[in-house]
């Protein structure tokens, strides 16, 4: 109960929790719609989702101010790529909320002339490019944590016990075969397949360290799928790939699950 | 900047401002009522406090929960007049945002055979009990300053100093009316978080007074009234030793 009354406290969280409910509600749209459910039921649903957008629109009526501060804070980091990728984000998640203060005045009537469809698409395009530049940052935070991994793997493990032999090694060491005066000279038939192998082997190994990073490393692992999740939201609504509005549902109604946990529980959430 | 972002970080802080531009709206709307130039804008502010007072409606589903911890944390209270007042107005305050939820679904379609007009007196009625509860708890707290101050040897010289010092019309027909008020407003002065609530709650409970029907004001007095006290609100906000304690 008083963890409650903590977490309803900020005003992060209920927006969250109403973004939570009203992906459902598109989610519990399209399902009952495909399920046959009366038109009634359908209207309702919709009119739900359509007064939570409304106030969530509400509620964002102050956030550009603070996604300006963060890009301010942003601007301050070491790492120069991270300062790039946040420091951009943040500034299009404020344009982002700009548009979106204007759609809202728009949809309360404070600005009939207002061509809603227009200021949507912007408001979405600044939210996609926000989203790239966090996938940006989250895969450059991966691509350096996998280096870490293998630069601390190199110095225990040789080239034989992680890889397979090459072909030409084999050819080589091997007494059984007939020796050959030129290494380089391999059967056509076999380099193919030894290529391929050895691709297949590289790629399972960088596999392999990608789950261990992240396995490791639940913030960024809960910022990754956060940002693939809701990736497919502004796609969707730009028709960039249009995929339908239950999965755009699911995906909004993860998105928001993830971002409750990190609130839940500030440890898994991905800094700066 | 900073101030602005902490204030809208709380979800408090933000229903209190959209409190404060909700009222603001009913009042402009009152002045602008009888100008035929600006009809527009009345429709547009009408449209805009409807909505701004259906996302608060959305906004306060939680906040049952809310009041029935601060309930429980009262109850614990040492003081017993301050232990009845807090724990019944929170109760109370439980019970208005009750009736304020299933207003809610009423209002979105997901309940459809409840008499709006019954729970919307109700909910009135409850939010009336808890501010009349919360100035009684301000009365006894000032009745407690101003006895503590009364009893001071220094103010009472300060005391004896002013009523001295001005022998005039009204201190000499009612010295002791005057006596009584410059004790009032010593200790308003010294305890400025008690003056601040007992101002917001006074003007808290005009909203329930004309809805309720037992002071009929007009739409202008009461949207006054709640811009005043969102404003402090908002100011308790800002600056936390000015929040009453408890």
């Amino acid at each position: 109960m008083d963890s409650w009354v903590r977490f309803n406290a900020t005003s992060q969280a209920k927006e969250r929790l109403i973004r939570a409910a009203q992906y459902a509600c598109t989610l519990l749209g399209y399902t009952l719609q495909k399920g046959g459910a009366g038109a009634e039921l359908l209207k309702l649903i919709s009119q739900l989702e359509a007064h939570m957008s409304l106030t969530r629109k509400m509620m964002y009526l102050g956030s550009s101010a603070e996604s300006l501060e963060a890009a301010k804070r942003a601007v301050h980091l070491s790492d120069s790529v991270l300062r790039l990728c946040l420091t951009v984000a943040h500034l299009n998640k404020a344009m982002y909320f700009a548009c979106d203060n204007v759609l809202w005045a728009g949809k309360t009537g404070l600005l009939p002339q207002l061509d809603q469809y227009k200021w949507s698409h912007r408001s979405f395009r600044y939210y996609l490019f926000a989203l790239i530049l966090n996938l940006t940052r989250d895969a450059y935070e991966i691509h350096l944590l996998m280096e870490r991994e293998a630069r601390s793997h190199t110095p225990k493990s040789t080239w034989s016990s992680s890889s397979p032999p090459s072909p030409y090694h084999i050819m080589n060491e091997d007494p059984s075969l007939p020796a050959t005066s030129s290494p380089a000279a391999p059967a056509p038939v076999n380099l193919p397949k030894t290529v391929i192998t050895i691709v297949m082997t590289r790629l399972r190994r960088q596999l392999h360290m990608l789950v261990i990073v992240l396995r490791s490393n639940p913030p960024l692992l809960l910022d990754l799928l956060k940002n693939s999740c809701d990736i497919f939201i502004p796609l969707e609504r730009l028709g960039i790939y249009p995929t339908g509005p239950g999965f755009v549902g699911a995906c909004g109604l993860a998105s928001s699950v993830l971002s409750i946990l990190t609130i839940i529980h500030p440890w898994l959430k991905l800094k700066p | 900047m900073d101030n602005f972002i902490t204030l809208t970080n709380q979800s408090q802080g933000r229903d209190r401002m959209f409190r404060a531009a909700q009222y603001a709206c009913a009042l402009s709307k009152y002045l602008l009522r009888n100008n035929p130039e600006r009809k527009e804008l009345v429709t547009k502010l009408q449209s805009l406090e409807s909505n701004m007072s259906g996302g608060r409606k959305l906004l306060r589903l939680g906040n049952v929960v809310s009041s029935v911890e601060a309930a429980k944390r009262t109850i614990h209270l040492s003081d017993p007049v301050l232990c009845l007042c807090l724990t019944v107005a929170n109760i109370n305050r439980g019970l208005y945002f009750i009736c304020d939820n299933v207003l809610w679904a009423r209002s979105v379609g997901l309940i459809r055979d409840i008499d709006k007009e019954r729970w919307s007196v109700n909910a009135s009625r409850y939010y009336f009990l808890s501010l009349v509860m919360n100035l009684t708890r301000d009365v006894y707290v000032i009745s407690q300053l101003m006895t503590q101050r009364a009893r001071d040897k220094n103010f009472q010289q300060r005391l004896n100093r002013h009523l001295d010092d001005s022998p005039e019309v009204a201190e000499v027909v009612a010295p002791q009316l005057d006596a009584f008020l410059f004790v009032l407003f010593e200790s308003l002065k010294s305890n400025p978080a008690v003056a601040l609530d007992t101002v917001k709650n006074i003007c808290d409970l005009f909203i329930p007074l004309d809805r309720l029907g037992i002071y009929q004001s007009n739409s202008g007095v009461v949207g006054f009234c709640g811009l005043i006290s969102s404003l402090l609100g908002i100011v308790t906000l800002l600056q936390p030793k000015l929040k009453i304690k408890p």
